[in-house]
């Protein structure tokens, strides 16, 4: 019977299972506009997590990291897709290709393979627990699933955005002490890829009226 | 002048008469809580009571072509409801005498063997609708099982056994045990299990009169009489014991008697019933704030248990729980 960790690892891990946990609300949630929700959600406990990790282990770069987090994934890309969506007025997500207890299912033996492949890793770090990395990895895995059974293009973008959230999650992990710069540089990266999802949306529904990307066939030539 | 303490013995039957005389109490002080969300006056607090005393004194009638099995089943389930509060702690940090004559999967066997004869008894009604309801319950109840397994199995990896004593005491012995991840999601896993038990909100209106949706209230469409009222008291006995096992094993045992002095084992029924109306309170709200699922989507509820049960065991592998 394993002991049980410090009340910091507790509350760090929790926060980490957490965002795993909104992952997997993200699967099931059948309104785009409830998916947009989830990933603020999610973006917020990866902020508050990241507070924590600065508070406790006396890291100011994260402080600043969390604060652009904060504006940027959890106010600025959810209001920026929740625009999108307004205009392209609809609110149904698409059809999925496997119905959501069976995709649940699948969430959960992947994520166990995230969770015994990098468990075993050992990797030790000085800010958050080993278990953090390990639930990062389901993260990341769990993420890829909307990307490849829902058909339309805003589950996908989310799909994408909570991807980088738990790559950031990893990051605090393995090297809380990153340079600030380089943490800024994932940011932009994932605003880059707002513009560039942004784009898709835009144009795809200007063409076919709809987001669902199962209409793609159709621009067979 | 000090009191002599009370008998183990005598705390352990004090332990079911809380469990039997508290149920239909916290049941009438829910149902006014939810009426008042709804900007209703309710039913007064006592209404249960009255409701038992008026079926024990009507006359039972039973259905043509039933067998004994009818009138018998209500009896069974009455008395496995009675014999589960001698397993959990709902007044005591201690093991009572018969406390260890089984664990939590020993606990559930008896709360699945009150289940199962109650859908016996919809079933030989030969109504439609009882039978419906039977089927029904034992349907989701075999959905629910696996999440109840993981949960257990979480509660052996914590605490290397499966009695809900020790589980108790190792959640109060410090905040860490509180907040660790892999008991932080077995309590969420059985929280939603009570849900889908006490046949609340997103399952299941347990106040309506819409036999479509029903599940648990629909077996006991064609009973009548004393045997209802066993029916009905039972069904709030099980809500109260699932409580009481979600309260003092899991979310916050605090406030039980840790020897037997009178006033210990008083403030100990007294904290129960008040800790087990603040948890009704919260189903009340998330009643208001939710609306049916249909259902076949109640398959989804008891799969989103279910991979919270099992993240609660994989957390423990990792060696974060």
């Amino acid at each position: 019977m394993p002991s049980a960790p410090s009340t910091y690892a507790g509350v760090a891990d929790v926060a980490t299972v957490l965002i795993l946990l909104s992952e997997f609300a993200m699967l099931r949630a059948p309104l785009l506009r409830s998916q947009i929700r989830l990933y603020a959600f999610q973006s917020l406990v990866v902020t508050a997590l990241a507070i924590v990790i600065a508070s406790t282990r006396h890291i100011e770069e994260l402080y600043v990291l969390a604060l652009l987090s904060f504006g940027l994934k959890v106010v600025l890309v959810p209001s920026l897709v929740m625009r999108l969506l307004r205009k392209a007025d609809l609110e149904l997500g698409g059809s999925s290709a496997l119905g959501v207890p069976s995709m649940i299912l699948l969430a959960i033996g992947v994520s166990a393979i995230g969770f015994f492949s990098i468990g075993s890793l050992q990797v030790h770090s000085i800010a958050l627990p080993t278990t953090a990395l390990a639930i990062s990895a389901a993260v990341v895995l769990v993420a890829f699933l909307p990307i490849i059974f829902r058909a339309d293009v805003v589950s996908q973008a989310i799909g994408f955005f909570s991807l980088e959230n738990g790559v950031s999650v990893a990051s605090l992990v393995v090297a809380a002490k990153l340079p600030l710069v380089v943490e800024v540089a994932f940011l932009f990266d994932l605003l880059l890829a707002v513009v560039v999802f942004g784009l898709i949306m835009r144009l795809h529904h200007g063409r076919t009226g709809s987001l669902s990307t199962e209409e793609l066939d159709r621009l067979k030539g | 002048m000090s009191v002599a303490d009370l008998a183990p013995q005598g705390v352990q039957a004090l332990q079911v008469l809380t469990i039997l005389g508290g149920a239909p109490l916290v049941s009438g002080v829910i149902s006014q809580i939810e009426a008042r969300l709804q900007g209703r006056r309710g039913p007064r607090i006592l209404q249960p009571y009255y409701d038992l005393s008026k079926l024990f004194r009507k006359e039972t009638v039973v259905p043509d072509g039933s067998s004994w099995i009818f009138l018998t089943a209500p009896v069974v389930s009455f008395g496995c409801y009675l014999i589960v509060p001698l397993l959990i702690p709902v007044l005591t940090t201690y093991g009572l005498p018969l406390g260890y004559m089984g664990d939590i999967l020993g606990g559930g066997f008896i709360l699945a063997l009150a289940g199962f004869s109650v859908a016996l008894s919809g079933t030989e009604s030969g109504a439609p609708f009882a039978q419906l309801g039977g089927s029904r319950s034992m349907t989701f109840g075999a959905l629910v099982e696996p999440t109840i397994l993981f949960v257990v199995f979480a509660v052996a990896l914590l605490t290397g056994t499966d009695l809900p004593y020790a589980l108790a005491a190792t959640v109060r012995s410090s905040t860490s045990e509180m907040v660790r991840p892999g008991h932080v999601l077995a309590a969420i896993a059985f929280f939603l299990v009570v849900l889908v038990d006490t046949g609340r909100i997103p399952v299941e209106t347990h106040s309506g009169t819409l036999e479509f949706g029903m599940i648990d209230e629909a077996r006991t469409l064609e009973h009548s009489g004393a045997p209802l009222a066993l029916l009905k008291w039972g069904s709030a006995m099980k809500q109260l014991i699932l409580y009481t096992i979600l309260i003092n094993v899991f979310v916050a045992p605090w406030g039980l008697a840790t020897s037997g002095s009178p006033k210990a084992v008083a403030f100990g029924i007294v904290s129960l019933l008040a800790k087990a109306i603040i948890l009704g309170s919260i189903f009340a709200v998330i009643d208001n704030l939710f609306s049916k699922l249909r259902l076949f989507k109640i398959t989804e509820f008891i799969a989103a248990a279910f991979l919270v049960a099992v993240l609660a065991v994989l957390v423990f592998y990792t060696g974060g729980g």
